[in-house]
C-alpha cells in the first residue's frame, strides 16, 4: 500500500472530535480544582486561618518559681538554685541512643535512666523538650555546650530546682519535692495547670509542709507567645504579649533554723556507755505562750536533696529498712508509752479526785493489787512519800496507791485536757494520736473481745505510770508540759505566714482545772532537776533559766527470770530493740515559763541518763539564744524585699 | 517506514519564527514568571538560591523550545521510534548502573551526566505512541490486534517505572497513553471495559500488597487526612491550611506565614502552588489555573489545525502529560489526589521537569509551525 496518503478525513474527524472532548473534561476537573479552591478559601477560609494563627503562635509556658519556705527570721530552709540541665527535644534529634552515648561521655546516663527517657519520649510526644540530664556541674554543661554543633535536637537550659540548704536538720519539717506522676496530672483540675505540670523538670511537694502547702507554694503560670516555625524553632519572642510568672507564696515557719540545727546534732550524739549506737530520737521545742514550735528534731534523718534529684533506689531501700527509721517523722509519728512523764497528768488527776497534796503513802518497792505485785521501779522502795516527792522521786508506788480507787475516765479526761491523744494543725501530714485509754475506748478496741471489755482497775495501776495502753508522741509531750506550765490549753503551730498574710497564734484559754492543782506538779518538775531528783544532771545552773522537768522510761520488754538466770543483768546487755525507751519533758524558766521542750531517745534505757541530758543542753541552746525575745520576721517586709529584688 | 514526500516547499528559518504561536509562549513565560515570583518569596525575598535560576533554565528551556521547534515535523516523526526505544532501554538499564536516592533508582550517569530515564520516556511515549497512529486507519484504532503494540508500548516502561518505584510516574504514563488511545479513537465499549480492568488491577495490587508500605501509607493518608495530622497528614494539612488562610486575595507577596515560617515541605517544589494559593489568595490561584487552561486550549487547537495525523497525536500526547501535571499537583496539595510527588510544570523549581515540558511544547510548536505539512504513508505499520 505504499504511497497512500495519509490524509484521512474520517481519523481527522475522530481526533478533532475526542480533542474536543478531551478539552472538555479538562474543563471540568478545572472547574473541579477551582471549586475545591473556593471551598478552601472563601467557604472554609475562617477555619484555615485559625489554624495558620494557631500554628504561628504558640503560648510558651513560663514556670514560676516556687515559693521559699524561711524559719521565723527569714533565714531560707527551702529555697531555688540555678540547676544546669540538658532538654531533648525528640523529633530534632535523629537517633537518641545515640545522642544519650554522647552525652554519656560527659555525664554518665545510667541504662535505667535511659529506660526512663525512652518512656517519658514515648508519652510525650515528639514535641515536647525531655529533660535527659540535670544538675550539672558548670564545667559539664560548658562542655556540653561546646559539643551541642554535633548533637542535634538537644537543648541547653538553666532552670531552676528546689534547694534545701539545712538538709537533713530541716527534713521532718519541710518534706520534699518530687517529680510530677501522672496521678498528680490526674487529679489536676485545670488544663493550665496540667499543662504547668508538664513542663519538663516540674516539681511538687511530695511530703511534708512541702505537700500540705502545694498550691500555695507553686505560684501561677506565666507564658509568653513566641514566633514559632514548624519544627518548633522560636522565631521571635512577643515580650510585650508576656504574662510574667508569680513566685509562690513564701511560707514563713515558727521554726528557729539554728537552734533546730543544734537540736540535730545533740539528738545525734551517742550515748555515754554507747557510743557506737546511732541514736533514733526526737525532739520537740514550743515557744509556751505562742505554741510556736521552734525546734521539731528527728534522727536519724534523710536529706531532702536527694529526693529533689530523683532518689538512689539503693538509698531509698536502705532508708525504708534502717531499723532507725530514718523516714519516720518521730516527733509527730512516732508513738511510745510516755512513761513516767505521764505522772505529770497522774498528779492532777489525783487530786481532782480528791487526793491531796500532802497525802502520804510509804513506799516499801511494791504494792498487791489484784492477784500480783505492782512494783516500783526502786526496788527497795522509797519510804514516806508525798505527792511533790513521787514527782520528784518518780515513786511508782504512790500513784499505785492513787490508781486503786481512780476512776480511768477521771485520768483520760484530764490527759486529754493535757494534750495527750489528739492530733494538731501543722500542716504536716501523718500525725499519730496515740492512745489515751477510758472505758469507751477499751469497748470499742475489743469489741471481738467481750471478756475483755470491761476496765478492770488494775489497768489504771499501768496506766497511772504511763504503761499498758497509754501512748503518746514527742509533740503532745511537749504540748502537755507547755500547758503545765502555763495552765493554758496552748496549742502548737508551725506556720506563721503564707506570703504576708501573719497567721495570728491560736487562742489558749485556761485549761479547764482548778488552777491550785497545777502548783505541786510544777514545784515537783522543778524538784526532779533542782532538788536532786531522778535529774539532778540535766539541771541547767543559770538562775534566769530554771529548768523544770520529769523523766520517763518506757518500758518496751520485761526482763523475765529466765533472762537474770542467763546472766542478763544489765540493760545494755538486751538487744537494742527490746531496751526501755527514754524520756525527758521540761520547761523554763521555772518562775514565768517561756519554752517548753520533750525529748524521746528511742530504747534509750533510762530518761535521766539518755533523755534528760539532751533536752538540758537543747534547753540551754535555746536559753542562749531566747528566741521568743527576738523580734521575728514580718513577712510583709519579706515580700516588699522580693518585689524590690524583681524590679 | 520509507520514503517521505514533502508537499511544498521548505520554509526559511526566519519565516518559520515568524510562525511561531507567540500567545503560547507568552503564556508559558507568564507561568513560568509566576513561578519565579513565588520561589523569590519562598527563599524569603532572595533570588537564591532557586528563583534566578529557575528564570535562566526558563530561558535556556525557551531557546531549546524554538530550537525544537525550527526542526520539521518529518524528522521528529523519523525519531520517534527511535526515541522511544532508547529510552526504553535507558529505563530497562536502571536496575543494574542505576543509582540509588531516596530508596528509589531512578537515575542514570550518562557521560558525566545525571540523566533521568523515566523523564526522556514521558517524551519518547507520547513520540512513540503518535508514530505508532500515524500509521493507523479510523477503523483499526479499536481493532483488538492493532491495541496490542500501543498496549504494550504503554505498559512496558509503566512496568518499569513502577518497580524503580516512582508510583507517580508510573500513573501519570499510563494516564497519559490511555488518553492518547482514546483520542486516536478507541471505541467506547472497549475504553470502558479498560477503565474496569484498570480498576480491577488496582485492587489486586492493592490486595497482594505489590506497593510499597509507603506509597500505601500516602493513599490511606490521602483518604484520611486528620487520622494522622503530626504524620503523613501533616503535610497535607498544613498544605490546606496555606491555601486557605490565603482567601480570597491572600496574605500578600512574601506575607504567606505557612510559607514562611515553614510549615510545608517542599515548597519550592511540590507544594508550592500552596505557597502562590497562601500568597496570592483565591483570585490568584484561579488565574493561574486559567493560564494553564488556556495553554491547554492552545496546544489542543494547535492539534486540530495540524494536517498531519502524527502531530496531531504527539500534540495531545505532550498536553494531556502537562494537564495531567497541572490536576494532579493541584489536587495533592489541596487533598483531592494523593501526595505522590508530582511538580507543578514550569512553577515548581527542577530543572529536568522544566526540560521535558518544554522539549514538549517545542514538539508542538513545531506541530504549529508546520502544521500545513502533511506526507503519504508509505504503508502500513503492521
Amino acid at each position: 500500500m505504499a504511497g497512500v496518503n495519509t490524509h484521512d478525513p474520517e481519523r481527522q474527524e475522530m481526533v478533532s472530535r475526542r480533542t474536543m472532548l478531551f478539552g472538555g473534561g479538562v474543563t471540568l476537573l478545572f472547574g473541579g480544582i477551582a471549586t475545591r479552591l473556593y471551598q478552601l478559601q472563601i467557604a472554609n477560609h475562617q477555619k484555615y486561618l485559625d489554624l495558620a494563627q494557631e500554628n504561628q503562635f504558640n503560648r510558651r509556658v513560663l514556670t514560676p518559681l516556687r515559693g521559699e519556705i524561711v524559719d521565723r527570721f527569714g533565714d531560707p530552709l527551702a529555697s531555688n538554685r540555678k540547676n544546669f540541665r540538658v532538654l531533648l527535644v525528640p523529633e530534632q534529634a535523629r537517633d537518641v541512643d545515640a545522642i544519650l552515648d554522647k552525652i554519656n561521655k560527659i555525664t554518665p546516663v545510667s541504662e535505667e535512666k535511659r529506660a526512663r527517657i525512652m518512656r517519658e519520649i514515648r508519652r510525650r510526644g515528639a514535641f515536647t523538650p525531655v529533660q535527659i540530664a540535670d544538675n550539672l556541674s558548670w564545667e559539664n554543661f560548658s562542655k556540653l555546650n561546646f559539643e551541642l554543633p554535633h548533637l542535634s535536637g538537644v537543648l541547653p537550659d538553666v532552670g531552676e530546682t528546689r534547694d534545701y540548704p539545712y538538709g537533713a536538720d530541716a527534713a521532718f519539717v519541710i518534706g520534699y519535692v518530687g517529680a510530677v506522676t501522672e496521678r498528680d496530672l490526674a487529679s489536676e483540675e485545670s488544663d493550665e495547670e496540667r499543662v504547668l505540670l508538664r513542663q519538663p523538670g516540674f516539681k511538687v511537694g511530695r511530703e511534708g509542709l512541702e505537700r500540705t502547702y502545694e498550691e500555695e507554694l507553686r505560684g501561677e503560670a506565666g507564658a509568653m507567645n513566641v514566633k514559632i516555625n514548624a519544627h518548633g524553632r522560636v522565631i521571635e519572642e512577643l515580650a510585650n504579649s508576656a504574662v510574667p510568672p508569680v513566685q509562690g507564696k513564701t511560707l514563713t515557719l515558727t521554726i528557729d533554723s539554728e537552734l533546730q540545727a543544734q537540736a540535730m546534732e545533740i539528738l545525734s550524739k551517742p550515748g555515754e556507755r554507747m557510743p557506737d549506737e546511732p541514736q533514733s530520737a526526737a525532739a520537740v521545742v514550743m515557744d509556751v505562750v505562742t505554741g510556736d514550735i521552734l525546734v521539731l528534731a528527728s534522727t536519724p534523718a534523710f536529706n531532702p536533696n536527694d529526693f529533689n534529684v530523683g532518689i538512689d533506689p539503693d538509698l531509698w531501700k536502705e532508708l525504708n529498712q534502717s531499723p532507725y527509721k530514718p523516714l519516720l517523722n518521730k516527733p509527730l509519728s512516732g508513738v511510745y508509752p510516755p512513761g513516767s512523764t505521764f505522772k505529770l497528768i497522774s498528779a492532777i488527776a489525783a487530786q481532782r479526785a480528791g487526793v491531796k497534796p500532802n497525802h502520804s503513802v510509804y513506799c516499801s518497792g511494791r504494792v498487791w493489787y489484784g492477784n500480783r505485785y505492782f512494783h516500783c521501779w526502786k526496788r527497795g522502795g522509797h519510804g514516806n512519800v508525798n505527792m511533790k516527792d513521787a514527782l520528784k522521786h518518780s515513786c511508782d508506788t504512790f500513784f499505785y496507791d492513787v490508781a486503786k480507787t481512780l476512776e480511768i475516765d477521771l485520768l483520760a479526761e484530764t490527759a486529754r485536757k493535757f494534750g495527750l491523744g489528739q492530733t494538731y494543725e501543722l500542716g504536716i501530714p501523718g500525725q499519730q494520736r496515740g492512745v489515751i485509754p477510758d472505758r469507751d475506748w477499751k469497748r470499742e478496741y475489743f469489741a471481738g473481745n467481750p471478756a475483755q471489755q470491761p476496765w478492770f482497775q488494775g489497768e489504771t495501776l499501768s496506766c497511772i505510770i504511763g504503761q499498758g495502753y497509754v501512748t503518746s508522741t514527742p509533740l503532745q509531750l511537749a504540748v502537755m508540759s507547755a500547758r503545765v506550765a502555763t495552765g493554758r490549753a496552748v496549742r502548737p503551730r508551725l506556720v506563721r505566714a503564707v506570703g504576708d498574710l501573719i497567721l495570728p497564734a491560736p487562742e489558749a484559754p485556761l485549761v479547764d482545772v482548778d488552777q491550785d492543782y497545777l502548783a505541786v506538779v510544777r514545784a515537783g518538775m522543778n524538784a526532779v532537776t533542782n532538788e536532786y531528783g531522778t535529774a539532778a544532771r540535766s539541771r541547767i545552773d543559770d538562775p534566769d533559766w530554771q529548768l523544770a522537768g520529769k523523766t520517763g522510761t518506757s518500758q518496751v520488754y520485761a526482763i523475765t527470770a529466765e533472762d537474770r538466770a542467763r546472766g542478763l543483768a544489765e540493760p545494755e546487755d538486751l538487744p537494742w530493740a527490746r531496751r526501755d525507751h527514754a524520756l525527758f519533758v521540761c520547761y523554763m524558766p521555772y518562775e514565768n515559763p517561756r519554752y517548753a521542750c520533750s525529748v524521746v531517745v528511742e530504747h534509750g534505757i533510762g530518761g535521766s541518763r539518755a533523755a534528760g541530758p539532751k533536752a538540758r543542753d537543747i534547753m540551754k541552746a535555746v536559753a542562749e539564744k531566747d528566741p521568743a525575745s527576738r523580734a521575728p520576721l514580718d513577712p510583709r517586709t519579706l515580700a516588699r524585699a522580693a518585689g524590690v529584688r524583681e524590679s | 517506514m520509507s520514503s517521505i514526500i514533502l508537499p511544498g516547499r521548505r520554509r526559511g528559518f526566519r519565516d518559520k519564527f515568524s510562525r511561531l504561536h507567540w500567545p503560547l509562549i507568552i503564556l508559558l513565560t507568564m507561568i513560568a514568571g509566576a513561578g519565579v515570583i513565588t520561589l523569590y518569596s519562598v527563599a524569603e525575598g532572595n533570588w537564591q538560591p532557586w528563583a534566578m535560576k529557575h528564570g535562566l533554565r526558563y530561558l535556556a528551556a525557551l531557546g531549546i523550545l524554538i530550537g525544537v521547534a525550527m526542526v520539521p515535523i518529518r524528522y521528529w516523526m523519523a525519531l520517534a521510534y527511535p526515541t522511544y526505544f532508547a529510552a526504553l532501554i535507558a529505563l530497562a538499564l536502571v536496575p543494574f548502573i542505576g543509582e540509588v536516592n531516596m530508596g528509589a533508582r531512578r537515575w542514570i550517569e550518562f557521560g558525566g551526566l545525571q540523566f533521568q530515564p523515566s523523564e526522556a520516556m514521558k517524551i519518547g511515549l507520547v513520540l512513540g505512541l503518535a508514530r505508532y497512529y500515524q500509521g493507523l486507519r479510523a477503523e483499526q484504532v479499536s481493532h483488538l490486534l492493532y491495541l496490542i503494540p500501543p498496549a504494550l508500548m504503554v505498559g512496558a516502561p509503566v512496568g518499569l517505572i513502577f518497580i524503580q518505584p516512582d508510583l507517580g510516574t508510573a500513573l501519570l504514563l499510563a494516564a497519559t497513553g490511555a488518553i492518547m488511545i482514546f483520542v486516536a479513537g478507541l471505541s467506547w465499549r472497549i475504553g470502558f471495559l479498560g477503565i474496569v480492568g484498570a480498576i480491577a488491577g488496582g485492587y489486586a495490587a492493592y490486595r497482594f500488597d505489590v506497593l510499597k508500605e509507603y506509597q500505601l501509607r500516602r493513599i490511606t493518608t490521602f483518604l484520611d487526612p486528620e487520622r494522622d495530622p503530626l504524620g503523613q497528614g501533616y503535610h497535607l494539612l498544613q498544605s490546606k491550611t496555606g491555601i486557605g488562610s490565603g482567601g480570597l486575595t491572600g496574605k500578600g507577596f512574601m506575607e504567606g506565614t505557612q510559607a514562611q515560617l515553614k510549615f510545608l515541605p517542599e515548597m519550592q517544589t511540590d507544594f508550592i502552588f500552596t505557597v502562590f494559593g497562601e500568597e496570592f489568595g483565591f483570585v490568584g490561584a484561579v488565574g493561574l489555573l486559567l493560564l494553564y487552561l488556556a495553554v491547554i486550549f492552545a496546544g489542543l487547537s494547535i492539534a486540530m489545525q495540524s494536517k498531519l495525523h502524527f502531530a496531531r497525536m504527539m500534540t495531545i500526547g505532550v498536553v494531556a502529560t502537562f494537564t495531567l501535571y497541572v490536576l494532579i499537583n493541584t489536587g495533592m496539595v489541596m487533598g483531592l489526589a494523593p501526595v505522590v510527588g508530582v511538580p507543578l510544570p514550569l512553577v515548581s523549581y527542577g530543572g529536568t521537569v522544566m526540560l521535558t515540558i518544554m522539549a514538549g511544547f517545542g514538539l508542538v510548536m513545531s506541530a504549529y509551525v508546520h502544521r500545513d505539512q502533511d506526507m503519504y504513508r508509505s504503508g502500513d505499520s503492521l
